[in-house]
């Protein structure tokens, strides 16, 4: 059986977490992966950028709707996911307009986080930046 | 660069669904994901079983707090997932309260939807999905 496992956290909290606590932090992440991994139960997984960085995307009478942040209405509930290799935000909404689920629901996208680009260990800067 | 596309419904209303419609809905993401892949973006892509499914874990004070239902502490934000392969529902658990993020927020463990085990098989026979 697989299983989705959703990870909720006070994004706010990176801003003041000192660089060292972020680097074992991520460490931890990585030390997982590996036991997963030599488990053998490990799937895929990823980080994401801060919600200020997500869209939410519905289709409704044919017209796009995109609104900045992540998805928001409490009557609608997480039904499954994509994950995509996209040159750019655009391109993914525009697969994002696709999904069946946009004309009768709601679908965020949300960049996966590159922590090197990301510059690490300097994530807990940017996150500072970004709160 | 990796974009995760949240997917977001009413999921009671597969409870008003024929069964032909809910086959043609089941279409339109194979052929969705027909095409992702021909376009060369696709990476990973599952439904998941109703809410109802639902648990969510927090680790306090080395103590797991589980409720029923999906993630609804609205002061967090998603931050990342894995999907993982696991025999049952407990040992899910198990690596979520390995996952860092137990600690600090909260993780929310769905079963991904099996749609030949409910009956989505090659035969096309529509089960019901919506529980």
């Amino acid at each position: 059986m697989r299983f989705l496992l959703t990870i909720y956290d006070d994004e706010r909290r990176w801003a003041s977490v000192a660089e060292e606590d972020a680097k074992a932090e991520i460490d931890a992440y990585g030390a997982l992966d590996n036991e997963a991994t030599a488990a053998g139960v490990f799937v895929d997984s990823a980080g994401l950028y801060p919600t200020e960085a997500a869209r939410t995307l519905r289709i409704r009478d044919g017209e796009q709707r995109v609104t900045d942040g992540p998805f928001a209405e409490t009557k609608e509930q997480l039904g499954g996911y994509y994950l995509l290799e996209c040159g750019s935000i655009e391109e993914a909404l525009g697969w994002a307009a696709k999904v069946p689920a946009a004309a009768t629901g709601s679908v965020e996208v949300r960049q996966v986080m590159d922590y090197e680009a990301a510059g690490f260990p300097n994530l807990a800067a940017e996150a500072a930046r970004s709160a | 660069m990796k974009y995760l596309l949240l997917l977001f419904g009413d999921e009671s209303s597969w409870a008003d669904m024929t069964e032909e419609e809910a086959g043609a809905e089941l279409a339109a993401y194979e052929r969705y994901g027909e095409e992702a892949t021909k376009a060369g973006v696709f990476v990973a892509g599952e439904g998941l079983q109703p809410t109802s499914t639902a648990t969510t874990m927090r680790i306090a004070g080395g103590e797991r707090i589980l409720s029923d239902g999906p993630f609804a502490e609205t002061k967090e934000q998603l931050g990342g997932f894995y999907v993982l392969d696991c025999k049952d529902l407990d040992d899910a658990l198990a690596w979520a309260e390995r996952c860092p993020a137990s600690g600090s927020g909260s993780i929310e463990i769905r079963p991904v939807m099996d749609y030949e085990a409910v009956g989505y098989g090659e035969s096309g026979d529509a089960g019901d999905v919506s529980r």
